[in-house]
């Protein structure tokens, strides 16, 4: 896929299926097969010397020595870094071959350091390409090899920065070569459960459970693109179209949730940074942003409240547009798809304006669904989805396990119940509601934390440290803790549906996951001294996917002996007869 | 087969070293310390025994099961066709009394369940078996 052929938000899936695309030769034809990396690299390099040096050039042009070259360092600084960057990557260009043979996937790279790094073909389970701007203007792609164990740790085995688009696409085309595997029965690529097993073709227990939502209801759509398919694979054989085409679009980017991005505290931080770099920025230039601003208008005549009412109107408006900003060129061409994979179907994201983010995510590894709506934002329904999914990590800043930008509640639970189950959709489910038992445990809490407060107060106010004013305090946080009480108590519920268990809680950000049963490795009933007054009983379902475990909060006794019985069938039974617990 | 835990131990010794360097601090630290001391005394008269009532472990040929705890009681079951690792452990404490811990690992980070607290034999034989019985069944969920 070349930079101008991105697909337009409104594209259709259905007309790019059938574009047939040139058929670059394979750069395996050379005899001992040691390729460089493309050319082009050295002219993004130059180019980016030129813009690193244009700055400080202009500055100079311009003949500002008024602050005795000082307030020139900071360009020379750029200039000379970027400089000194694109040199060496000219000279890593230089010194770098790869190879790939019909077992291996080799490079050598380094200068004082000679790597010689190589990764057996069979070995290799993600090939992503990326592309930063400069990529993407020079027809360049970033080609990352992954293997199995690195995912988790977000480093690729192997990259070759940077490719030519179609060598790029050639090369992952014939690494992962999904055709042949889609053409396959389907079955089996899908029923191998985890690296592990994966590797020696073990076939493990409970895999044609977990293998449900890929083979459930979606199989047929997906056979049907695959026959549909078949007829041109020869004509099409070893070209690389450098975009399996996805079985299913679930979603496409809509510029109207903009709205669930900019409402938020970030919107001052970011302003507060703009605001000081673009003043130190002007300054080096010698133009003097506070001097202008208070020259604007006669600020004492409108008062220090009118000022601070303008300033906060501006940053606002200025916070707002540049989450905008921010949201548009991080997601642009969003698209979340299910596409042919080595093992079994990916769902696959991309998105950025400049620079593209793809994400492959092994489905028969998806263990389950999350939709979490955070408490401040939930009058607008703002909901973020993540896959419940081993090998992916939580806490990346890219957030892999993220399957679509904060939106509409609606279309979450829709596009997720699509991409889980469509046969059960376990996120639509009616949840059993908890007992009143739960709520007057929440009420009892959020007094006692009020009454901590009030102590803490109380001792303040009778060793002068606090006025008694502040007493005045207790007030507000009692109802504000009660209503968190009841607000927490009606997050709750849960329920079975088919192979899932899906539960729901959170106060601050209510969860709803739905996570497959047989997924469940260790099933915990946790009773404090409080519910067992009030009778209740918690249980935990943990599991190798995702945080590792999911709570149900706060069920009657009997009712959650129940629920943890269903929730890992027969995982329990041995012991049930022993007094029940 | 059940032994006490030797949880407070190291609570107390930070309490008294606290106490010691606390002694010459302002006078309000005295709720403090007071505080400190009363769940000392808890946790060294109350706690033990307590938790030694309440604490009940088994194995099966399928799975593990263990109940902690005591303010907030905790029943965890494993089947063992998903437990990944048997450790046996032992601190300080336990090596002078010749007691042992028995950790059972799966797939899961959350999902561990320890038995605290067996006399050196029994966590190995168990051990032993768990692992014979785990390397039987396959597969681990993950």
């Amino acid at each position: 896929m070349s930079a101008d052929a991105e697909p337009a938000p409104s594209a259709d899936p259905e007309e790019r299926f059938f574009v047939p695309a040139p058929a670059p030769p394979l750069p395996e034809d050379v005899p001992d097969g040691w390729q460089r990396l493309s050319s082009r690299v050295i002219w993004v390099d130059l180019a980016i010397v030129v813009i690193s040096l244009l700055p400080a050039g202009i500055a100079l042009a311009i003949g500002l020595d008024s602050g005795g070259g000082g307030g020139l360092w900071p360009l020379i600084g750029i200039a000379v870094f970027g400089a000194f960057g694109a040199v060496a990557d000219a000279v890593r260009w230089l010194f770098t071959r790869y190879r790939v043979s019909s077992t291996h996937v080799e490079l050598k790279t380094g200068v004082l350091f000679r790597v010689h790094r190589s990764i057996q073909r069979d070995r290799i389970r993600s090939v992503d390409a990326e592309a930063k701007l400069r990529h993407r203007l020079a027809a360049l792609r970033v080609l990352e090899i992954g293997a199995g164990q690195q995912t988790a740790a977000r480093e690729s085995a192997l990259k070759l920065d940077a490719l030519s688009v179609d060598d790029a696409y050639a090369i992952r085309h014939e690494l992962l070569d999904p055709v042949a595997v889609a053409a396959d029965d389907p079955a089996p690529s899908i029923a191998v459960d985890g690296d592990f097993a994966a590797a020696d073709g073990v076939d493990s227990i409970g895999a044609a459970d977990t293998a449900g939502p890929g083979a459930d209801g979606k199989r047929p759509a997906g056979a049907a693109e695959t026959a549909s398919d078949s007829p041109r694979a020869p004509t099409d054989e070893g070209t690389a179209t450098g975009d399996e085409q996805p079985i299913a679009v679930f979603w496409r980017f809509e510029p109207r949730w903009v709205v669930f991005h900019v409402l938020s505290v970030w919107a001052y931080v970011v302003v507060l940074g703009l605001g000081w770099g673009g003043v130190a920025l002007l300054g080096t230039f010698g133009i003097d942003v506070v001097d202008i601003v208070s020259g604007l208008v006669n600020w004492d005549a409108i008062g220090p409240l009118g000022t601070a009412a303008i300033a906060f109107v501006a940053a606002t408006i200025g916070g707002v547009l540049a989450l905008a900003v921010a949201f548009v060129t991080e997601y642009w061409g969003y698209e979340l798809a299910r596409v042919r994979g080595q093992e079994g179907t990916l769902l696959r994201t991309r998105r950025g304006l400049f620079t593209r983010r793809e994400v492959n995510r092994a489905e028969h590894r998806i263990r389950g669904m999350q939709l979490s709506e955070p408490l401040l934002w939930r009058w607008m329904g703002a909901t973020d989805t993540t896959v419940v999914t081993t090998g992916l990590s939580l806490w990346a800043v890219d957030q892999p396990a993220s399957i679509l930008p904060r939106g509409p509640l609606r279309v979450h639970r829709r596009v997720a119940g699509e991409v889980l189950d469509p046969e059960h959709a376990p996120l639509s489910a009616a949840l059993t509601p908890h007992p009143r038992a739960a709520l007057r445990r929440r009420l009892w809490w959020a007094t006692l934390v009020t009454l901590a407060v009030a102590a803490i107060l109380g001792w303040l106010v009778v060793t002068d440290v606090v006025p008694a004013v502040a007493l005045v305090a207790l007030i507000v946080v009692w109802p504000l803790t009660l209503a968190g009480a009841v607000v927490a108590y009606r997050a709750l519920g849960h329920a079975i549906v088919g192979p899932y268990l899906v539960t729901r809680s959170g106060l601050n950000r209510r969860a709803t996951v739905a996570l497959q049963r047989d997924a469940v490795s260790t099933i915990v009933l946790r009773e404090s001294l409080f519910q067992r007054r009030l009778g209740l009983r918690s249980v935990g379902t943990m599991t190798a996917a995702g945080r590792g475990g999911y709570d149900t909060l706060d069920l009657m006794r009997d009712d959650a002996l129940a629920f943890a019985t269903q929730a890992a069938p027969g995982l329990l039974d041995p012991f049930l007869v022993r007094g029940g617990e | 087969m059940l032994q006490a835990l030797f949880f407070p131990g190291p609570v107390l010794i930070g309490a008294i070293v606290a106490y010691a360097l606390w002694d010459s601090a302002r006078p309000w630290l005295i709720v403090v310390l007071v505080g400190a001391a009363l769940m000392v005394l808890v946790a060294v008269l109350v706690e033990p025994f307590w938790r030694y009532r309440v604490h009940r472990w088994e194995t099966t040929d399928e799975a593990v099961y263990a109940l902690t705890g005591w303010l907030v009681r905790e029943w965890r079951v494993a089947p063992l066709s998903r437990v990944q690792t048997v450790d046996g452990i032992q601190g300080p404490v336990e090596q002078l009394l010749g007691l042992s811990t028995l950790r059972v690992t799966t797939a899961s980070s959350r999902g561990a369940i320890e038995i605290g607290g067996l006399d050196k034999a029994t966590a190995d034989r168990v051990a032993e078996d768990l692992t014979r019985i785990a390397q039987i069944t396959t597969g681990d969920a993950t």
